[in-house]
C-alpha cells in the first residue's frame, strides 16, 4: 500500500483565482418543487415586519430579525394550503447563505435547502461589501452549472448559522403564519 | 462532465452531493437520506443516537447496526495501528471542556485505551467509564456510504462534500483548494477517483473562531501541531482519521506512519503544484 502512486488521484491543475467561492444550486422554482412536491401553485405573500415584531421575533427565537421583509409564498394545492415555502438569507463572518424552508401548516420543518452558497475568501466582510458583490445577482438567476467552481477542503465550517435561522423562522411561522 | 449539485446544511456543515447521469437528480436523493441515517446513528451531540446510547449504557452490552460495528471496528484499527495518534476516546475530555454536551450520569473518564472499547457479534460495549467520539472519522465513514448511495441509484460520476471531507467518483476530475489557517484558499490539483479531508489546527494562543468548532485532542503530554492537515485516500473515512494522525505524530514519522495507514499526507504549500 506504501508503494502506491498517488500522482493518479490528485492531477496538478492551474490555480483558479477566485475571490470568493460561491455557488449557486437552485432557482426560487426549483427550490419550490424540490421541497412542496405536492404543491400545485405557490402564491407570493411577503411577510412585513415592524421594528416591534422584528423585537417579539427576536425576543422569542434569540435570533436577531435583520429584515423588515420577508420573502413567503403560500404553497396551495386545490386551495388547499400544503406548507409555506420562506426563503431566507444567513450572513455570518465566512459565509453569505440564501437557503429555502419548507414549514408545515403545523409548524414542523419540512426540509431546507441551500439556494445559493458564498464564502469569503479570508477575514471578516462585512455585510455592505457582500451586497456590493452580489449587485446583479437576484434570486431569480437561472441555475449556473460551474464546473470550476473549486471545492473546499480545510476546518470544517459549522452549519450552526443555518439552523438558527431556521429556529427564527418558525417562531415566524408561529407568530405570523399559523393563523394566517 | 456536468454535474447536478445540490447542498443540505447536515452533519454539523454544509454538505454538498454532485451526481452526473439521467438519474442524477434520484441518486442525489438517495445520498441525503444516507446521511441523514449517518447523522442520526452516529451523533455524539443526540441523546438516542447508537453512539450516545453505547456511550451511556454503563458497561453493558448495546446491540448496534452492523453499519456501527464496522464504523467502531476501522476507529478501534486506526487507534491501534497509529498508537493512539487518532484517538475517539476523549470524549469524556470534552464534555469536561464543554466542546461536547453532557448528558448526565457519572463524570466519565477524561479519555480512554482502545483496550476499553469491546466489539462483539452484532454488538459493542464499554469497559470503563469513557466517552466515544466519532467525530474524526464519521463524517468521512458517511461519505463513503453516501458515495455507495449514489452508485447504487446509477450515478455514472459523482463527489460528495462534508464540510471538507471530500470525496469523487467516475469520470470526474474536482478542481479542490483548501482553506489555509489564514483563510486564503490555495489550490490542492483535480482530484479523481479518490477521496481528500483536512483538519485544521490553530496556533497556540490563537482565538478559537466558532465557524470552526472542531477541536483536535493531542495525546497525553504532547501538542496538535499547528496548521492544515491534509490527506489523499482512497476512501474518505480513512483520509478523515488520518488527517488527525498527521496533526498528532512528529515530523520525522508523520509521512511514513500516514502511508503506512493507506493514505498521502499533502504538504502544506502543496508539492508538485504549479500555484
Amino acid at each position: 500500500m506504501s508503494t502506491r502512486d498517488w500522482s493518479l488521484f490528485l492531477l496538478p491543475v492551474a490555480a483558479i483565482a477566485v475571490p470568493a467561492h460561491a455557488i449557486d444550486y437552485l432557482t426560487v422554482a426549483q427550490a419550490q418543487t424540490l421541497l412542496v412536491p405536492g404543491a400545485k401553485s405557490f402564491v407570493e405573500q411577503p411577510l412585513k415586519l415592524n421594528d416591534e415584531q422584528r423585537e417579539r421575533i427576536k425576543a422569542a427565537s434569540g435570533v436577531r430579525q435583520r429584515w423588515d421583509e420577508q420573502k413567503v409564498w403560500r404553497a396551495e394545492r386545490d386551495g388547499a394550503l400544503q406548507a409555506w415555502f420562506i426563503i431566507d438569507e444567513v450572513i455570518g463572518k465566512h459565509e453569505f447563505i440564501t437557503y429555502a424552508a419548507a414549514i408545515s401548516p403545523d409548524g414542523h420543518v419540512l426540509g431546507v435547502e441551500i439556494m445559493s452558497y458564498r464564502e469569503t475568501h479570508g477575514g471578516q466582510i462585512r455585510e455592505a461589501e457582500w451586497r456590493k458583490k452580489l449587485v446583479g445577482k437576484t434570486l431569480a438567476d437561472p441555475f449556473k452549472l460551474d464546473e470550476d467552481v473549486p471545492n473546499i477542503s480545510g476546518a470544517t465550517l459549522s452549519c450552526r448559522n443555518v439552523l438558527d435561522g431556521v429556529k427564527r423562522l418558525l417562531v415566524v411561522h408561529k407568530l405570523f403564519l399559523a393563523r394566517a | 462532465m456536468t454535474q447536478l449539485r445540490r447542498m443540505r446544511p447536515m452533519l454539523g456543515t454544509f454538505v454538498e452531493v454532485g451526481a452526473c447521469g439521467p438519474a442524477a437528480a434520484d441518486a442525489i436523493e438517495a445520498a441525503f437520506a444516507s446521511l441523514e441515517g449517518a447523522q442520526a446513528w452516529w451523533s455524539f451531540h443526540a441523546p438516542e443516537s447508537e453512539l450516545s446510547r453505547l456511550n451511556l449504557a454503563a458497561g453493558a452490552r448495546v446491540r448496534l447496526r452492523p453499519q456501527t460495528l464496522r464504523l467502531l471496528r476501522l476507529a478501534v484499527a486506526v487507534m491501534r495501528r497509529s498508537e493512539s495518534a487518532f484517538d475517539c476516546t476523549v470524549g469524556g475530555l470534552l464534555v469536561r471542556q464543554g466542546v461536547l454536551p453532557d448528558h448526565g450520569g457519572l463524570v466519565p473518564l477524561p479519555r480512554g485505551r482502545v483496550d476499553d472499547i469491546e466489539i462483539g457479534a452484532g454488538w459493542a460495549r464499554l469497559r470503563r467509564p469513557v466517552r466515544l467520539t466519532l467525530d474524526g472519522i464519521a463524517k468521512g465513514y458517511a461519505v463513503d456510504r453516501a458515495i455507495a448511495a449514489l452508485r447504487r441509484a446509477g450515478a455514472t460520476a459523482g463527489s460528495i462534500n462534508a464540510g471538507g471531507d471530500l470525496r469523487v467518483f467516475g469520470e470526474l476530475s474536482l478542481p479542490v483548494q483548501r482553506r489555509e489557517l489564514d483563510g486564503r484558499f490555495t489550490s490542492l490539483g483535480a482530484l479523481r477517483d479518490a477521496a481528500v479531508a483536512s483538519s485544521r489546527v490553530a496556533a497556540p494562543g490563537a482565538t478559537r473562531d466558532p465557524s470552526f468548532p472542531a477541536q483536535l485532542v493531542a495525546p497525553i503530554g504532547q501538542h496538535a501541531q499547528p496548521g492544515v492537515w491534509t490527506v489523499l485516500a482512497r476512501s474518505a473515512w480513512r483520509a478523515d482519521a488520518l488527517t488527525k494522525v498527521a496533526a498528532n505524530t512528529p515530523a520525522p514519522h508523520r509521512d511514513a506512519l500516514v502511508r503506512s495507514l493507506g493514505g498521502c499526507l499533502l504538504a502544506t504549500p502543496p508539492l508538485e503544484l504549479a500555484a
